[in-house]
Order: C-alpha cells, then structure tokens, then sequence
C-alpha cells in the first residue's frame, strides 16, 4: 500500500519536476506533498486560468455595468508592504518596480506623518489618456485605466502628464519581457515589453473571477477597500461594507482633489491611527532610506530611533 | 552695365565659394564626421541596450533629447517667422542674411524631429501615429504641425533657391558635367522672364505669410506639450507667447553666430557688413528684453502666489540649481542687454558675443523647465536610487546632443557648395531697382 | 509482465526523484519544523445539499505566517454512527490545501438518538505525514427565507426548524442568523440577529443598488454554529434600486473622439495650409511651362 502511495507521489511531483525544466521564470508557489515533501512548483502548472483570454481589442471594452473604486483606510495602515509585494509577485516586477508604491506624507509640520499607500488612482477625467497620441492607454466603462503594451510608442508624454506619478517606463532589455507562458492582454500586463508603459491596472483578470485584486487581498490590516460603486458595496477581504456610507461616515477624500481629475480612489483620513507610526519603520534599510527627506523621519534618526 | 553679364561676374565671384574645398573646411568636415561617427556608436548603443543607457528615468522621463528637441525646432520656426517677415516686408538689408536664416530654419526642423525620435522607446511603432491617432494628443498636433512646416520650409526654401539655380545653370560652362544638370533640374525652367518673374514673386510672398502664420501655430503647439498638463512648471497660460519669444531669441542669435563665421571663413565681408550686425543686433536687444520680461512674469506669479507646488519648484530652482539658474535667466538675458543697450558696444564682435551667451542661456532656460518640473511632481519622490530621484544626462545622449549640433553645421556647409550664400539674384533685383543695370530685351 | 511494468515505474520514479532533488533539493525543508493544521467542517447550502470540507494546512512552528497547503492529500469522509461506518466519499486536497465533498440533498444518513449526524473525515499518512483525523456532530435543521413586501414594505422572513425521525417540525430557539446581499466581490452584511420561536424577521432597506436590473440575491447564514454548523439560503428578487449609469460622455479629451471643434479646426487649417502648398505648386509648373516652352521657342 504505501508503496503505491509512494509511487503515485512521485509521478505527481515529476510531472512538476519535468515542467519545471521547461518554464524557468515565474511565480513559485510552495506545497506540500501527501509524502511530507515540500516542493516549489511553477504557480502558473497549476493556477491556469479558466476564463478565456482577453485580447487588446475586448480589453477596451471593460467588464459591464460595473463602476469599480477603491478605499484606502490611512488610519490601518502601518506600511507592512504587504499590498507591494503581493503586486510585485503577481505583475512579474523587480524589486523596485512599484505599481502601488508607499509614501510617507505630512501634511504640515504640526501634524504627525502617515503611510499612504498610493496605486493608479484611475481618474476619470484622466490626463494620461488625454495626451496619449496612439490610444495605448484609454478609460473603460467600469472606471479601469488600463495600457495596451502593444499599441504604444513610448512617448512618455502620459508619465509627464500624470500629476501622480504612477507610471513606470521599462527602460532596459529584461528576460521576462520574453517570457511567453500566457499570451499577452492589456488585463494582466504580463509579459511587459521594452520601452512601452506599465501601471497598476486593478487586476481585471482576477475581478473577471470575482476575486478582489492582489493588493487588497494581501493586505494584513484590511487597509485597502474594493468594490464596484454601482453595487455601493466594498470590501477588504474581511469585512463587506456600502461604499457610499463608508466614505461619508468617515470623511472620504480623494488626493489632490483640487486637481479636477476626479479620481476612483478614496483615502479615509489618518484618525484615531490602529498602529503608532513607528511600526511602520520594521523594513528594509533602503526602503527606510526613501523617507529619509520627511522632516519627522530626520527627527526620528537624530534621536536614534531608526 | 548688362544684366547677363553682371549675373555672369557674380556666379563668377562666389564659385570658389562653390567649388573649391579650402583645407579648413576639409578639416572641419573632417572633425564634423567625426563627432558625428561618435553619436551614431551612442545610437547603436541606445538601440540594442534601450533607453537604460540614457540618464532618464521614471521621474525625468524626458531630458537634453527635449530640451534640444525644443531648441532646434524653435529655433526653426524662429527662422520662418524671420525669413517671412524679412521677404513680406521686402527689409532692404535682408538680401545678405535671408539665405542664412532660410537654410537655418529647413536644417533645424530636420534635426529638431530627430531628437524626439530618440526620446521615444519603440521606434518600430511610430507608424501607429498614423494607424490609431488620437486628435486630443498635443503630441499629435505637433506631428502635423512639423511635417506641415517641414513641407512648408522646404518649399518656401526650393523657391528662394530656384532664381539662382537658373543663375547658375547658365553660367557654369566650366563646371563638371553633374552640376549643370543637377541645376538645370533644379532651376525648373526658370528663364528670369517678367512673367515668370512676377509669378514667383507672388507665390514667395504669399508663401512667406504662410510660414509666419504657420510659425506661430506650430510654436504654440509645441508650448502646449507642456503647458496643457497640469504640472506645477508648465502649467502657465503665458507659455504660448513665452516660447515664441524664447525660440525668436534663439533664432535671431543663431543667424548672427552664423553670419559672423560666415563673414569670417569665407570673406564676405563685401556681402554681410556692419549694418547688418547692429540690425540684428538691435533686433535681438527687443527681443532680449521681451524674453526677460516674460521670464520675469513667469516665475514672479510662481513666486507671489505662493502655491506650495510652485514653491517647492522654485526652492529646487534656486537651490539645486542655483548657477544654471542665475546663468540662463540673469547672465542670459542681462549680459545681452547690457552689450547691445549702448551704441558703443556694438561691434560686430561684442554682438556675436552676445549672441552666444544668449544661445548658451537659453539652453538652459529649457532645461530648467524640464527637468526641475519633473524633478518635484506632485507627489514627492521617495526613492533611494540616485538616477531616479536627480537627472544627469549620460555621455551617450551628450555624444548625441553633439552629433546634431554637428550635422547642422555639416550641412550648411554642404548647402553652401550648391548655391552661394548670398543670393545673386537678390543682388541683381536690387541693382535693377536702382537703375545700375539695364534688363536684356527678349525678342 | 506484471513485474516488467513494476520495474519501469520504479526506475522511472527513481529517475524523477533524481530530478526532484535537482531541482527542488535547495528548497526542502523540514517538515518537522511545521505544525499540521487539520479542520474539518460541513456547509448545508441553500439547495439543501451539504458539504463536507477539509482544510490541511501545514504552519511553520516558528513564524505563523509561513504556511504551506498540503497538496494532493487523500482525504476519506465517513459517516458513523456507533461501531458503524459508512464511506460517504473520498477526496483531494487542492492547492489551497482544501478538500470537498458534496453530498445531495437525498442522501441519507445514519443519526444517533439525539438527533446529530456523526461525520469523520480521515487522512490515512503517509511515511512523511502522520495520520490525521476529526469528527463532527451535526443536527440537521431546515431553514426558510421568505421574501415578500408587507404593507409595501420589504420584509424578510427567515423560518428555522429540525425534524426529528417521527416527521415532527420543532421551531428552533436562539440561533445566531446573518442576513447578506451578494455582491460582485462578497456578500455584505445587512444586520446579524437570532432566531425565536423559529422566526427571525427584518426589515429590508429601501436603498439597495442590487445589478443593472436591480435584482439582488439575499442570504440567510448560519455561521460555525456548535449544534448546526454552517447553514446557507438563498434567494434573488427585485429590491434593487440600481443606480443610472452616467452617460456615456462621447468626445471628450479622455474618449475615443475628439470634441468636433477640434476636427473643425484642424481641418480648416490643414486644407488652408495645403491649398496655398497646392497653388504654389502648380504656380511652379506653370513656371516651367513657360520655360520650357521659351527653350523651344530659342531652338526653332
């Protein structure tokens, strides 16, 4: 009997072993096997996507009568970088590449810093697709800003015009550009190609599969809301809440408001914090070196905090 | 004195000009090729290793290739907008100085173009401007607008030049064999009739309107690539204006550097006088002091309303900045001031001095609009990669910069051994006008 | 024969075993290190069928966020009843670590005599992984929801009751009871109360989106109770107030078009520019016909 099992353990892990030697790059994913061997295995052997690909051309079209928007709650946040991290692994970035980047804000000198974890804000007036001269970045009916790495030209003139700095530019020749596991859509992103646009883009595939997008999901604290305004509901993976009552029992506001881009995410205020903003310093040396010009993050260093 | 024999005198004057390759030009093509060899090693590099060879990064995402994108097209579009003014108006000195100014501006919105192609990352992909534009694009605009102009440039250019190719044509026995025919194609049947005379008379003229209409167009397009947005630097409603002034200033000095090397190598002094260096010397002092004030408006409201935007770009500008700073905008704009203010001062040296300081400050006037502006977004920076938090421009782009500053002096140089840089038939309209010459009688 | 195929397979595994440690051998770790995490549970759902459920999860005895899901387990659900036990089904554990059975609302059960289900669900071990196994007692209870308008108001009825093996309804008392709409992402939670006297009623709010057709789907949970377990119903009805879309803003600076002043403008100046190119163009070759036509002249 246990021979058997034994057997039939190791065809299931040489079917990864075999498939492995094919495909070289990607997310891991570790399992362990019924005969107590833990393995890393190709996430992609066995997270195949059911629904069916979505070309450039039906990416433009958006997921019907949804309105999609974020919430990020500034007062749970304690910069744990889980969100950034999550992303990085889903959307095949390098360690620096960020589609929602963390920064440390004060407002003025009196008040004490936050954490603002700040993806595309999916404006819908967006300045981005204004400028665009090709239409590789355009607006969809369910409030996505999304990027065709295929149509465009990599002018940059969206990266200037974006008052949010939220576009990255694939500067030099990487492996992964290559990498042809899944046939390229504008929904994932991946592969990225040289010298094209790439942003955070709400992950349309896994809101097709009713799944929230990777940042929400991984975020420990519930910071970051999702959901679909039409429906007035979002959620953090945890708890399910209306939209509309969240943003107005909490004093939502969007970020340079003033601007008039009108964007779909929504920051609830940093009061009665859950964390003390120190917590937020158990990080990277060189993550900890980005905050370095904050007044208060000076303050803290002088006093040999960090 | 005979009209054909006088044209005869002239081709016979400037064809040494045309034909003969002193041993400094060769040595100048020579260096020229050079500089040129070099950034074409850039360009192969910046080709098969991306844009990471350059010093753009995510946040200055566009550097020099912009800054001297804009500086060459204004510069060509400053050229237009002289040439215009000096044909429509019929100026009495423009003879000496409108071929300078017109091969200016066709030479510089060649090489201006190129500079955007090196800013952009997927060249193989330029064609989906015309496969999928978007009319909203100002990047759009300005595409029509260059090829519009270039074509437009070209044209105005061919028609100043077709008088002297049928100049030339029947008055180089002794030229080789390939020169005759490439100016007798080139002259286009151009036999100095009345009539043929009057028409392209008029077709210049209304062709020199155009191209002053068309320059402004074509420079407000361009402001508005950065003034449309909403970023702290660029959003002024003045920059429209502030560039054609701006570009004219560049313009006007470029043509006077011109004329005085001109002047100098090929012994013109005959041809390119004193007169001409004050004109344009007082030109550029109105122009000087209009781009101060314009200068001046932009950054005071900056600096009086007091936007916290606003302010953090101006503390980078007077900070980090600080000489690139007092160079452009006070060096600048006050050092030609103050040169081409006195009556005494104006030599043709001094002026040409002041040319250069103004072409060198307003270098650097654009760079401090682009780079400082995107240098402090909206969202403050926090990186700790050096490259992506401050802009430093790497020798492949400087090897670049050079190869068009180059290939613009390459090919006037080469476009000066076609036709003579003074235009002979200018000469000849101008003594016909005074009565020196009699026509020839076609019978 | 027999034996000729046991040697492949066996060469064959030791071929693939090889490759494993090639390419995972970096990566082993102790399984000692980890703690199993074995939880069994069962979800009646709304069309009455049940499921069975196993979570196998291995968690780093150290750092409790280092978990890894055991993939492939063979997990063997039993019905018992005394010494009695019937196999309900068997099955794997997904990558999640996850393993389900759904059993049909038919099915039939042994029950013991207060009343509860007795379920097992068996993990036999392997040489790597000891054994694991967990038993649940679960009283089966009906539940009704009933969605209707009183008075024009939007009332939801939930009724709860057990039938015990003489066919006798029994109202159920003090039952913790969520009331959910679905949404796109999850279900949100409109008001947690308790059942009495086998009878919970709420009153629906007015201001419901629901979907573009203002349907919405409304949930009664029973969740993780210690007699019943996990407990679904479901039902969809038109409550929904769904919010217009805003129109579709057609040429604006974002869109597909441009604004029509904008083609107005280009065009305008596009065909002025190129019109003077054209007539300037043509002015020329009637300079040449002119020249050309005096060279002929002169050579006649």
């Amino acid at each position: 009997m246990s021979s058997i099992t034994a057997v039939a353990g190791t065809s299931l892990v040489s079917n990864f072993a075999l498939e492995e030697e094919k495909k070289t790059t990607g997310e891991k994913v570790r399992l362990l096997t019924p005969d107590g061997k833990i393995v890393e295995v190709e996430a992609s052997n066995i997270n195949k996507y059911p629904e069916a690909h979505i070309t450039p051309a039906e990416s433009r079209k958006g997921i019907p009568n949804r309105k999609f928007v974020m919430v990020i709650d500034l007062a749970k946040c304690k910069n744990a970088r889980s969100c950034v991290e999550s992303c990085q692994k889903a959307h095949d970035l390098d360690y620096n590449e960020e589609f929602i980047k963390i920064q440390l804000i004060q407002n003025n000198e009196e008040s004490l810093p936050y954490w603002f974890p700040k993806p595309c804000f999916h404006c819908d007036e967006p300045p981005c697709v204004t400028v665009c001269p090709t239409g590789a970045t355009f607006k969809r009916d369910d409030n996505i800003v999304l990027v065709d790495n295929e149509r465009c030209i990599g002018c940059k003139f969206c990266v200037t015009s974006c008052p949010y700095s939220a576009r990255i530019f694939n500067w030099g020749h990487k492996d992964k550009f290559e990498n042809t596991n899944q046939p390229y859509s504008p929904e994932t992103g991946i592969p990225a190609t040289e010298g094209t646009i790439m942003k955070c883009d709400f992950c349309p595939d896994l809101l097709r599969q009713g799944k929230l997008p990777y940042c929400a999901k991984a975020c420990p604290m519930g910071v970051i809301y999702f959901g679909d305004k039409n429906e007035d509901i979002v959620t953090n993976g945890e708890e399910t809440v209306r939209f509309s009552e969240l943003i107005n029992d909490r004093g939502g506001y969007r970020h340079l408001e003033h601007l008039g881009t009108k964007p779909n995410v929504y920051y609830l205020p940093a009061v009665n914090r859950q964390f003390p903003l120190e917590r937020g310093f158990n990080i990277d040396e060189d993550i900890i070196e980005r905050y370095k010009n904050v007044p208060y993050v000076q303050d803290l260093k002088k006093r040999g905090k960090i | 004195m005979d009209i054909e024999q006088r044209k005869r005198e002239l081709v016979k004057e400037f064809s040494p000009m045309l034909r003969k390759t002193t041993t400094i030009s060769k040595i100048w093509i020579g260096f020229l090729i050079a500089v040129i060899a070099v950034g074409f090693y850039a360009l192969i590099l910046q080709f098969t290793k991306g844009h990471i060879v350059t010093g753009m990064r995510d946040n200055v995402v566009w550097g020099i290739y912009i800054i001297n994108f804009i500086f060459f097209v204004c510069l060509s579009y400053s050229g237009a907008f002289i040439a215009g003014i000096l044909h429509f108006f019929k100026t009495p000195w423009k003879n000496s100085v409108s071929r300078i100014v017109e091969i200016t501006t066709v030479l510089s919105i060649i090489i201006g173009p190129i500079f955007i192609l090196l800013c952009i990352g997927r060249l193989d992909r330029l064609h989906y401007l015309f496969l999928y534009p978007r009319i909203q694009s100002p990047i759009t605009w300005d595409i029509i607008a260059i090829l519009t102009d270039l074509i437009g440039c070209f044209l105005y250019l061919y028609l100043t030049f077709i008088p002297d190719f049928s100049i030339l044509r029947d008055n180089s026995d002794d030229a080789p064999k390939w020169r005759k025919k490439l100016y007798s194609i080139l002259s286009f049947g151009y036999q100095d009739t009345t009539s043929q005379r009057e028409r392209l008379n008029k077709i210049t003229r209304i062709m020199s309107t155009m191209i002053i209409a068309m320059a402004i167009v074509t420079y407000s397009v361009l402001a508005w690539i950065f003034s449309l947005t909403v970023q702290p630097g660029w959003n002024s409603t003045i920059f429209a204006p502030y560039f054609i002034i701006a570009g004219l200033y560049s313009g006007v000095s470029v043509i006077i550097v011109a004329m005085y090397l001109i002047r100098k190598y090929y012994h013109l002094n005959h041809y390119i006088r004193k007169v001409h260096f004050v004109g344009a010397g007082i030109i550029l002092l109105v122009i000087s002091l209009l781009f101060g004030y314009f200068t001046f408006t932009e950054y005071f409201s900056r600096w009086f309303s007091h936007k916290t935007h606003d302010i953090e770009l101006l503390e980078t500008l007077f900070n980090r900045y600080f000489w690139e700073f007092i160079f452009a905008n006070y060096i600048g704009v006050l050092v030609p001031i103050g040169i081409l203010f006195f009556k005494k001062f104006r030599t043709i040296k001094s002026i040409t001095f002041a040319a250069v300081i103004a072409i060198l400050g307003l270098w650097f006037n654009r760079y401090l609009i682009v780079v400082p502006t995107l240098e402090t977004p909206y969202i403050p920076i926090q990186d700790t990669r050096p490259e992506f938090i401050h802009y430093s421009s790497t020798w492949i782009e400087w090897a670049l910069s050079f190869t068009g500053i180059a290939a613009f002096i390459l090919f006037f140089m080469l476009i000066m051994k076609l036709v003579p840089i003074i235009p002979i038939s200018g000469i000849i309209d101008q003594e016909r006008k005074s009565k020196k010459i009699k026509p020839k009688i076609i019978l | 024969m027999k034996g000729k195929i046991f040697k492949l397979t066996y060469i064959a595994s030791f071929i693939t075993s090889l490759l494993i440690s090639i390419n995972c051998g970096a990566q082993e770790i102790d399984v000692s290190n980890y703690r199993m995490l074995y939880n069994f549970s069962t979800v009646k759902q709304h069309d009455n069928s049940r499921v069975l459920e196993v979570s196998f999860i291995a968690r780093n005895k150290k750092s409790k966020k280092d978990k890894i899901p055991v993939f492939d387990a063979e997990i063997d659900f039993f019905n018992i009843l005394n010494d009695k036990e019937v196999l309900l089904g068997t099955s794997k554990t997904s990558k999640e670590g996850i393993a389900q059975l759904t059993l049909p609302e038919n099915q039939s059960y042994l029950t013991d005599e207060e009343g509860y289900f007795n379920f097992k669900a068996v993990f036999e071990g392997t040489a790597g992984l000891d054994g694991e196994e967990e038993e649940l007692a679960i009283k089966d209870i009906f539940i009704e929801l009933y969605l209707s308008e009183i008075d024009s108001v939007k009332t939801v009825l939930v009724k709860a009751f057990t039938i015990d093996s003489l066919r006798v309804e029994t109202p159920v008392e003090e039952v913790d009871i969520i009331i959910s709409i679905g949404g796109m992402l999850s279900k949100m939670t409109l008001e947690e109360g308790y059942i009495e006297n086998g009878e919970y009623e709420f009153e629906f709010p007015t201001d419901i989106p629901g979907d573009v057709n203002g349907d919405l789907t409304v949930y009664s949970i029973i969740d993780d109770h210690k007699e019943f377990g996990n407990v679904n119903k479901k039902e969809t009805i038109n409550w929904g107030v769904f919010h217009k879309q805003d129109k579709k803003e057609n040429n604006k600076l974002w869109s597909d078009a441009a604004p029509i002043w904008m083609y107005v403008v280009l065009t305008f100046m596009l065909v002025g520019v190129w019109a003077n190119y054209i007539y300037t163009i043509i002015n020329l070759f009637k300079i040449k016909k002119e020249g050309v036509n005096l060279e002929l002249e002169s050579k006649v």
